[in-house]
């Protein structure tokens, strides 16, 4: 993990296909890059058999891209349609068995600091709604108690996209599914208040229709569990297959989500805001100078 | 056969908002050109489909046209595209890439 896992083996480089060499020669590696200059640089995710239009995919990218360092980042992933892409980036990914991906994180990540140090090399968990809140909730809530350092991204797509239409803990009480044909009985869990009821120092709920929104919560997920402690975010991603959105409308859609139940909201301990103000320059947590202040008298 | 994005350079190159290329779902497939539009006499470059990547999906055209309300994506089928971009063609430079159009058609 750095940047010569990136680079061309001695004598090899021209039997490598093209878009290998546009990701060794033009990639984000070892450079900083934005979703504002999507389109001019070659990406680290390539191809990938998700759905046409799927707003996870373009979840996916986003992250990909706003990861601060990709060269030293690892993903962790499991069952269910994310990985089918997240694997297709030139970013090494761990896939856990369905359920284990916040417990392979934590030793991956605990790993990592005894080999590397003080050395940032950032483990990044992306699964789906079932993956993170069923099946693997022990080991996701146990993750956060523990305060490991890593960062957890539901993918929510308020079903089980990737096996046909199961209902979740995520999915919304009387949504009807193909195999849930009764309506769901029960609330949405809470898992934000989960989170913080568990200690994570950083929390937030985002939706791709907002790609700069998408890039500023990633970093600061990623650079806070650094070294503060575990950081979450909850991504609206619906799958347009088993809620049947035209894929022309999944954006649409995702506003009317965001607007209904999935505001922007974002938690960062004060721990949190200290350290990525002194380490990183963020200035949004420094005190409002006075006259910024709306007078209330 | 099937549809891809297709835009209108015209348009595109006339607007400078560079929108769409962050919304597609599949990585490098909405490219953007400096070029592109200025080699025409636009004012701005233009975004342009690698279309051997684009699965058709359509949403670029909601967020061209609701969005930015520009309406330059239409979609097209890819054999009444003359000319397209395709990965292949495809050359990155340091701020924009550049694109040698051929034919989408096989053989
Ligand atoms: C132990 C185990 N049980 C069941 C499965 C089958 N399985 C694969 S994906 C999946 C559902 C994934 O749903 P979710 O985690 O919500 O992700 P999505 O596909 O919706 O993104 C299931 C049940 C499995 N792979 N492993
Ligand atoms: S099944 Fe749903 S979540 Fe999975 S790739 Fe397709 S649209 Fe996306
Ligand atoms: S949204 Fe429309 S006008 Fe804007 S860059 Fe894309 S094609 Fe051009
Ligand atoms: S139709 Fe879909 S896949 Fe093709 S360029 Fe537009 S958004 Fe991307």
């Amino acid at each position: 993990m750095s940047l010569d896992y990136v680079k061309f083996s001695n004598g090899f480089e021209k039997f490598m296909p093209k878009e290998y060499r546009d990701m060794v020669e033009h990639g984000p590696f070892g450079k900083k890059v934005t979703v504002s200059q999507m389109g001019s640089f070659k990406e680290a995710l390539e191809e990938h058999p998700m759905c046409a239009g799927c707003a996870m995919t373009l979840f996916i990218r986003l992250a990909i891209i706003a990861f601060p360092n990709p060269e030293d980042t690892i993903t962790v992933g499991t069952a269910g349609c994310g990985r089918l892409a997240i694997s297709q980036a030139a970013i090494p990914f761990v896939y856990g068995n369905y359920g284990d991906q916040n417990g392979v994180a934590s030793g991956l990540s605990r790993g990592l600091r005894l080999r590397f140090g003080d050395k940032p090399k950032d483990v990044v968990v992306m699964a789906g709604d079932g993956g993170t809140a069923d099946i693997g909730f022990q080991q996701v809530l146990h993750s956060w108690f523990r305060k490991e350092r890593f960062t957890t991204i539901m993918l929510d797509n308020e079903v089980y996209g990737n096996t046909g239409g199961q209902e979740s803990g995520m999915t919304n009480r009387g949504a009807v599914l193909k195999m849930a044909p009764l309506g769901k009985k029960f609330e949405k869990m809470d898992m934000l208040q989960m989170a913080k009821v568990a200690g994570c120092a950083y929390v937030a709920t985002v939706v791709p229709n907002n790609p700069r929104r998408v890039e500023s919560v990633i970093k600061k997920a990623v650079l806070i569990a650094r070294e503060v402690g575990s950081t979450y975010i909850q991504a609206y991603t619906s799958c347009n297959i088993e809620y049947a959105i035209p894929t022309d409308k999944v954006m649409e859609d995702a506003k009317t989500v965001e607007n209904d139940r999935y505001q922007f909201t974002e938690y960062v301990s004060e721990e949190a805001k200290q350290y990525l103000t002194e380490r990183y320059g963020y200035k949004e947590f420094l005190p409002k100078p006075a006259a910024a202040i709306p007078n209330k008298a | 056969m099937y549809l891809v994005a297709n835009v209108n350079v015209e348009i595109c190159a006339s607007k400078s908002c560079k929108l769409c290329t962050q919304y597609c779902p599949e990585a490098n497939t909405i490219q953007y050109s400096e070029e592109m539009g200025k080699e025409q006499g636009f004012k701005y470059g233009s975004a342009y489909i690698a279309v051997d990547r684009c699965k058709g999906c359509a949403l670029c055209v909601w967020v061209c046209d609701s969005l930015a309300k520009n309406n330059a994506i239409k979609m097209t089928m890819i054999d009444q595209l003359p000319k397209a971009a395709l990965t292949d063609n495809i050359t990155y430079g340091d701020k924009s890439t550049t694109a040698v159009l051929a034919s989408p058609m096989v053989g």
